[in-house]
């Protein structure tokens, strides 16, 4: 999707960039080489660009101008329209009708988003979706020092969980799942804690706990569990995390276009 | 940022902060906060304990590691200015991507993840 819209404005002077968040870089890989990207395609295993521009969830995007300013802070970036919702089967469990009610919710205007890009693309800095740099300032989510400190706190969690991987430890099969409630390897341990510490302080930051959660609820060898139900190595998972910030019409802030 | 020594030479420091040492102090985009007497050591690095302080920052001590995690200046707001951090990172090919290689050109940044 992302691809195909690099693909239509790159001649008229737009690049996409897309940074996968993931620790894993074996994770990402397999989505970016389904998508065979033309466009700079990057991995950013330290999330290193959720302090640089306050993505706080995914899909969010800012855009750049030619100057390199950001005329556009943090925000949802969708460009797909959401698939109709159906009635569900009678058969499934409550917890997932639920979870399928609340993603309903989810806020968003994938059409007017792609508009606006079009428009910035045609017009430049008179498109009426380029803000001022006051007010992309404005606009980027405040910083109270709980939130740096979980900043400072997923990055040691992430330097002690590529420790682990560098020992051999943390690829594949051995450091999905249950096997991350073992205290046996201290460099696991120590990742866990931190992230755990890191979701207290900054609890809107669905990267860090999304990007621990994964890790904890996907089986070894099978495809990621998406709703990183509950599990025994966190206190928090995402569907009642997701309730205790306001269900799905919370989860995303719309873009104000 | 991880470090496992708390004096660091400015450059570094601002590299990877975006605060600069300049006479006013320490600045960084249109704001400057004037530095306390033992910001920097005698070799010319700074005393991060102190700059930490002074910057709002979260300096936080992995005892077990020996090492610090920098967090970013509290306070204020996600962007300090509008213009656009440095990105490095690699891309799927593993060569060292940089944001401003693409200076003079429209970039929708976006993040997604495989999880």
């Amino acid at each position: 999707m992302w691809q195909a819209l690099h693909t239509e404005l790159e001649s008229k002077g737009l690049t996409v960039v897309t940074v996968a968040l993931d620790v894993e870089r074996d994770d990402a890989m397999p989505w970016i080489e389904l998508a065979e990207p033309t466009h700079p395609s990057l991995i950013d295993t330290r999330h290193i660009s959720d302090e640089l521009f306050g993505f706080t969830n995914v899909p969010m995007a800012v855009w750049i101008d030619e100057e390199g300013q950001l005329v556009r802070p943090a925000e949802l970036a969708s460009i797909e329209p959401r698939p109709k919702g159906g009635s569900l089967p009678d058969d499934l469990p409550d917890r997932i009708k639920e979870v399928f009610t609340e993603i309903g919710k989810f806020q968003g205007n994938p059409e007017g988003y792609l508009a606006a890009i079009h428009d910035w693309v045609d017009k430049g800095s008179e498109s009426e979706f380029c803000l001022s740099a006051d007010e992309v300032v404005a606009r980027s989510r405040p910083l109270p020092m709980d939130h740096a400190r979980a900043t400072a706190c997923f990055e040691l969690g992430q330097w002690h969980w590529t420790r682990a991987a560098s020992e051999g430890v943390a690829k594949g099969a051995s450091l999905k799942g249950a096997s991350l409630k073992s205290d046996d390897n201290q460099a696991v341990a120590a990742a866990v804690r931190w992230w755990q510490e890191a979701h207290h302080l900054h609890p809107e930051n669905w990267t860090y706990k999304r990007q621990a959660w994964t890790f904890a609820t996907s089986t070894p060898g099978e495809a990621p569990d998406l709703l990183q139900g509950p599990n025994d190595v966190y206190d928090g998972n995402w569907f009642d995390d997701l309730m205790d910030q306001g269900g799905g019409a919370a989860y995303y802030d719309a873009p104000g276009l | 940022m991880i470090v496992e020594s708390l004096t660091i030479d400015p450059l570094s420091f601002a590299a990877r902060t975006g605060w600069e040492i300049k006479p006013e102090g320490m600045c960084r985009a249109d704001q400057c906060v004037p530095l306390p007497d033992g910001a920097s050591t005698a070799a010319g690095d700074l005393d991060l304990a102190v700059v930490a302080e002074r910057l709002q920052m979260p300096l936080i001590r992995d005892e077990d590691a020996s090492i610090w995690a920098l967090g970013p200046s509290s306070g204020g707001r996600a962007l300090a200015s509008a213009t656009a951090a440095e990105l490095e990172l690699e891309d799927a090919d593993g060569n060292l991507f940089k944001l401003s290689s693409l200076h003079g050109r429209k970039v929708l940044l976006v993040a997604w993840a495989s999880w």
